[in-house]
């Protein structure tokens, strides 16, 4: 009885995120305009540059990582934003919740429409510019799309803090704050073209790793040994650090008042 | 306000500065479903603002089964009070006990039996009446049968069924107001907060949700603490009241006993053709209070709308002219008045 109320709670926040997406046209914008641009985008300028079937795959690689989990954030992120927009936060915080059914809820929409994307993405490249998707096996793609999902989460939750903390102003800082992550991490160039300390920087990012690791099925040598052993501590390690912000942020909305503010 | 556990009996008390304690003596049941003691609530300014108090020690008692009026005008405490008994804001210092639960260490236990309407009513703008009440009702983990069951039965109680599969951002603001009453009975709740429920409605939808709020609490016995700056409806609704004003809570007791032991009620002017009858205004029914002015008099009545009748009938009798009647009711500035100084 008492799961499937917890079953209940986080399907309130996955079938509201599914009803959203499904009214929203630019929801659609977003799972498959902007991918399908980015693939177009990077794949001629790969064409362009006459860039080897290796060095393709592995820029390719970099424009499906990013993309994914751009969408897979987002649901995430909007979770508590649908509320500050229509300033209905109260509903949620004052019903016995607590964040595990927002981010599961939400996540679990996330998910899907990053596995969407991925797939779209995928098959894009595959016909578009020849990339050879089934290389790294299932196995292989099954731990690369995990390592995109749990970096989303971490995104989204760090996104969730920050709202909580600053309102809707935090959302334009957030994403920015996670284009600049997605960036250090090489997503088109392989992290040892970066300046010495920024390197430094990249080796924080649990998704260098799980590029490095993806990319390694395509013939690129492994930079890190263990990179997919690396990538899982350190996506952990900032799971549980951004939860326990995010908890943080939300007692002190309580006790600051942000909550009634963001309400108002 | 202090109560004696077991005792029929409640003293009304008045902290208000210059006004002597005066004791009435109404029975009310004594089981307290909120007990609030030394509320203090501040917030900061800014980043280095200094900190603004917006509680100051504010105790209260609300009985089961009542429906409790906080009076106050804007900035007085009101939605602060409101909030920290519904868990979404932390009290600085004090306790609050709502249904024997701690608000703060066992919020998550309480929020389950307890809900809340804000004062302008918010819901996610492209869902429906009933998605959204259904979003509500699983948060409160209800499914399958019983959430149909429950959603119908507030779209029926609350006249919503046509409305059913109107987005949010489509309806008129009573609609609006009715969704967020509805949604505050999900969860069956044993106590309903109302925060200013009549605001920005039209009179006519005021009276009807006033009227749906007293249903509420006759049919269900659910006690309800509702907040408001209109002293008529909080007269209308509420067998008690607290006046806050300034974070602190001024006096409480019923509306009528606290406005009778004050000496306030409705002022009736009137002016005479030839000078007042000579009547005992004193003596006649509802007069708290008379004074002459030539051939203007003025009376203070406990209710004008009850006792305006019968004053001109007794006027006619006596041969009176009465050239004008005109009847200002006392208002809540008056009460605050009277209390505060």
């Amino acid at each position: 009885m008492k799961l499937r109320t917890e079953l209940t709670k986080i399907w309130a926040f996955a079938a509201r995120s599914l009803l959203v997406n499904r009214r929203n046209v630019f929801a659609v914008f977003e799972m498959f305009f902007w991918p399908g641009v980015a693939i177009f985008s990077v794949g001629l300028l790969t064409r362009f540059l006459k860039l080897d079937p290796e060095t393709v795959t592995f820029v390719l690689i970099g424009a499906v990582a990013m993309n994914t989990i751009q969408i897979a954030q987002l649901d995430l992120s909007y979770s508590l934003l649908y509320d500050v927009w229509s300033k209905s936060l109260k509903h949620g915080f004052i019903a016995p919740i607590n964040l595990g059914h927002v981010l599961v809820g939400a996540g679990l929409v996330g998910l899907v429409r990053g596995a969407l994307v991925f797939v779209v993405m995928g098959l894009l490249s595959m016909w578009l510019f020849g990339m050879d998707l089934s290389r790294p096996g299932a196995g292989g793609l099954a731990f690369f799309l995990l390592g995109l999902f749990l970096n989303a989460a971490i995104i989204g939750v760090l996104v969730l803090a920050l709202v909580l903390r600053f309102g809707h102003r935090a959302e334009v800082a957030a994403w920015a704050f996670s284009y600049l992550l997605l960036l250090l991490c090489g997503l088109y160039y392989p992290v040892s073209v970066l300046p010495p300390g920024i390197r430094e920087l990249a080796e924080l990012i649990p998704l260098t790793y799980f590029l490095d690791h993806f990319r390694h099925f395509y013939g690129f040598p492994l930079i890190t040994p263990h990179a997919l052993g690396y990538g899982f501590a350190l996506t952990g390690l900032y799971l549980g650090v951004s939860y326990a912000l995010l908890l943080y942020t939300l007692r002190s909305a309580r006790r600051r008042g942000t909550l009634l503010k963001l309400s108002e | 306000m202090r109560s004696q556990a077991g005792a029929w009996e409640r003293e009304f008390e008045f902290s208000g500065k210059g006004v002597l304690p005066r004791a009435f003596s109404v029975r009310l049941p004594m089981e307290p479903v909120i007990v609030a003691q030394g509320l203090v609530k501040s917030y900061r300014t800014g980043w280095f603002g200094a900190r603004k108090t917006v509680l100051e020690q504010v105790d209260l008692e609300v009985p089961a089964g009542s429906i409790f009026g906080i009076l106050g005008p804007n900035g007085a405490g009101k939605t602060t009070l409101i909030s920290i008994l519904t868990t979404l804001l932390i009290p600085d210092e004090g306790e609050a006990r709502v249904l024997g639960l701690d608000v703060v260490r066992q919020a998550q236990r309480l929020r389950a039996r307890i809900n809340l309407a804000a004062s302008s009513a918010h819901f996610l703008w492209c869902l429906t009446v009933e998605e959204n009440l259904r979003f509500c009702g699983r948060l409160y983990g209800l499914s399958g049968g019983v959430l149909r069951k429950k959603v119908e039965e507030l779209l029926h109680l609350f006249e919503l069924s046509p409305h059913r599969r109107v987005k949010f951002e489509n309806l008129s603001t009573g609609l609006k107001q009715r969704l967020a009453l509805a949604k505050t009975l999900v969860n069956d709740p044993e106590l309903l907060f109302l925060d200013e429920p009549t605001t920005g409605l039209d009179p006519i939808m005021a009276q009807h949700l006033r009227e749906e709020i007293l249903r509420l609490n006759r049919e269900t016995g659910l006690t309800i603490l509702l907040t408001t700056h209109n002293l008529r409806e909080a007269e209308m609704l509420c067998r008690e009241v607290a006046f806050l004003k300034d974070g602190r809570l001024l006096a409480r007791g019923g509306i009528k006993e606290l406005q009778a032991g004050l000496g306030l009620g409705d002022h009736l002017l009137l002016t005479f053709t030839d000078g007042p009858a000579p009547l005992d205004y004193a003596r006649l029914p509802g007069v708290l209070a008379h004074r002459r002015d030539g051939r203007r008099l003025e009376m203070i009545l406990d209710r004008a709308e009850v006792r305006l009748a019968p004053i001109l009938h007794a006027l006619e009798q006596a041969g009176a002219g009465v050239a004008e009647v005109r009847v200002k009711e006392v208002d809540l500035e008056e009460l605050y008045r009277e209390i505060t100084h």
